[in-house]
């Protein structure tokens, strides 16, 4: 019953992406914490709540500004390349079908947070993914396509200026940096939550590309951490030849 | 009919002691290389990204591209940040060191030594421009001295000059730069601050001043530039900082 549900490209891309996220974001932290506040000095800034405040070492990487920068320049290529490799993939090989939005995607999306909400009792009908999936995997490359341009107008703020400048300077530039880095951990930490809270079986589809469709979410109409196995019925042995 | 447990327990093959086990292995090395340096091994790696990215950088570098203030952007003042490696401010002692100057020398037809009032006597600018330090801050200030071109054509660069040394009175803090951001022409040996005369904690009495590059780049308490056929590296580049950190 099993059937191929992630091309070798996808299941690839996605694990050297969880590397190149986790070090990016760990060494970004690092980075940001040598200075962690966007105001120019002797100004202030509006709009970030904590300013001055350091993010915990713990959740850092690269131990100090020095070599948590060599970890950011020298990742952001794998991060920029895989990236770029995925996006051809769904292009050329139609998987954006599964993934951009469609008119109907709101209702859907509201009919999938009723669900989950106990508002309503059996899951929406789906394809590959639910309706909120779609969303997630749809802004998933956007706010990394925002990091990347936001990372380059903060890396090269003189000899790219008219980058920064789009982004409304190098202070604005390094906001939508962070912003875009915000966007990503939470889509990956609800991500990674709903994985193993709803849908487990989709850990081995990611490895090994097959993927049982009688454990989808939909067939057991899973809630997080509710019909986490599946009710199968018995199998009957097939009636023997004669 | 009783159902097969395996139906179950059965995660695609991996059965859950399994898939808890490598959870365990899996969140351990996270946790394990939080606030770390990352493995030893990836050293040479980033050496070689580092090196590699130098050569985008200078690929990318033009001398048209001009760093500009943003009009809503105010001056940093007193908030610009003083900083030397040093235990106490360098300052320049006549009485010990005689008059200070600054000696430009390497590959060039005229080396020279110059006084302040030398440097003064030069074609003189004063740029508004950005401060962009490693850390991730910015302060805009008005640098005011000789433009580094002007120098350069006065000493006579030779065509083999490739690097430029900038070397200071703060201990042994030097650091290195590529002949063409050096020539880039919001680059100055700077004397001046905000209209004054640089302070100690700034760098006084000179101090090479450029947005092109990171404030660790821009050497100060100046004592001698080298034209160099290569790289001789930096305080901070030789402690893992990027050698080229441009902007």
């Amino acid at each position: 019953m099993e059937r191929k549900r992630h091309h070798w490209i996808v299941r690839v891309t996605h694990w050297v992406n969880v590397v190149a996220i986790i070090i990016m974001v760990g060494s970004g932290l690092r980075i940001f914490n040598a200075y962690p506040a966007f105001a120019r000095k002797g100004e202030m800034f509006c709009c970030y709540p904590f300013e001055h405040k350091p993010i915990p070492a713990w959740l850092t990487f690269g131990g100090w500004l020095g070599g948590a920068r060599n970890w950011h320049f020298a990742m952001m290529w794998v991060l920029v390349v895989n990236g770029l490799i995925y996006l051809a993939f769904v292009y050329l090989h139609g998987e954006w079908r599964d993934l951009v939005p469609r008119k109907g995607d709101i209702r859907d999306s509201w009919q999938m947070v009723k669900f989950y909400a106990f508002k309503r009792k059996d899951h929406p009908h789906q394809g590959k993914h639910n309706a909120l999936q779609k969303t997630a995997y749809f802004l998933l490359p956007v706010a990394g396509a925002v990091a990347v341009v936001s990372g380059i107008a903060i890396w090269k703020p003189v000899q790219l200026s008219w980058l920064t400048n789009l982004l409304g300077g190098y202070v604005w530039a390094r906001y939508w940096h962070f912003m875009a880095m915000l966007v990503i951990v939470i889509l990956s930490v609800i991500h990674v939550f709903m994985v193993f809270a709803v849908d487990p079986y989709s850990i081995p589809s990611m490895i090994t590309g097959n993927y049982d469709e009688r454990n989808s979410p939909e067939a057991r109409n899973a809630r997080p951490f509710y019909h986490l196995f599946p009710r199968r019925r018995p199998v009957v042995p097939p009636p023997e030849a004669t | 009919m009783k159902s097969d447990p395996k139906d179950y327990v059965s995660i695609g093959g991996i059965d859950r002691r399994e898939f808890l086990s490598w959870g365990g292995i899996v969140s351990a090395a996270f946790l394990a290389a939080c606030n770390s340096r990352g493995p030893k091994a990836a050293t040479r790696l980033l050496k070689y990204a580092e090196r590699k990215n130098r050569v985008v950088e200078r690929a990318l570098f033009r001398h048209t591209s001009i760093d500009v203030v943003r009009p809503s952007a105010y001056d940093a003042g007193n908030k610009l940040p003083s900083y030397f490696v040093s235990p106490m401010v360098p300052v320049w002692d006549e009485s010990v060191r005689g008059k200070w100057a600054l000696e430009v020398s390497g590959l060039v037809a005229n080396p020279m030594r110059l006084t302040l009032e030398d440097l003064q006597r030069l074609p003189r600018v004063s740029n508004r421009v950005n401060h962009y330090c490693v850390e991730g801050w910015t302060a805009v200030e008005t640098w005011s001295g000789v433009p580094f071109r002007e120098l350069a054509s006065v000493v006579g660069v030779s065509p083999d000059a490739h690097y430029v040394d900038f070397q200071s009175f703060d201990d042994d803090y030097h650091e290195s730069w590529d002949l063409e951001s050096a020539m880039h022409p919001q680059t100055v040996v700077a004397y001046g601050l905000d209209g004054k005369m640089l302070e100690p904690a700034h760098g006084a009495p000179a101090r090479v001043y450029s947005p092109v590059k990171l404030g660790y780049k821009n050497t100060k308490y100046l004592t001698k530039i080298v034209f160099m056929p290569k790289m001789n590296g930096g305080y901070w580049s030789d402690m893992g900082y990027e050698w080229y950190g441009g902007t």
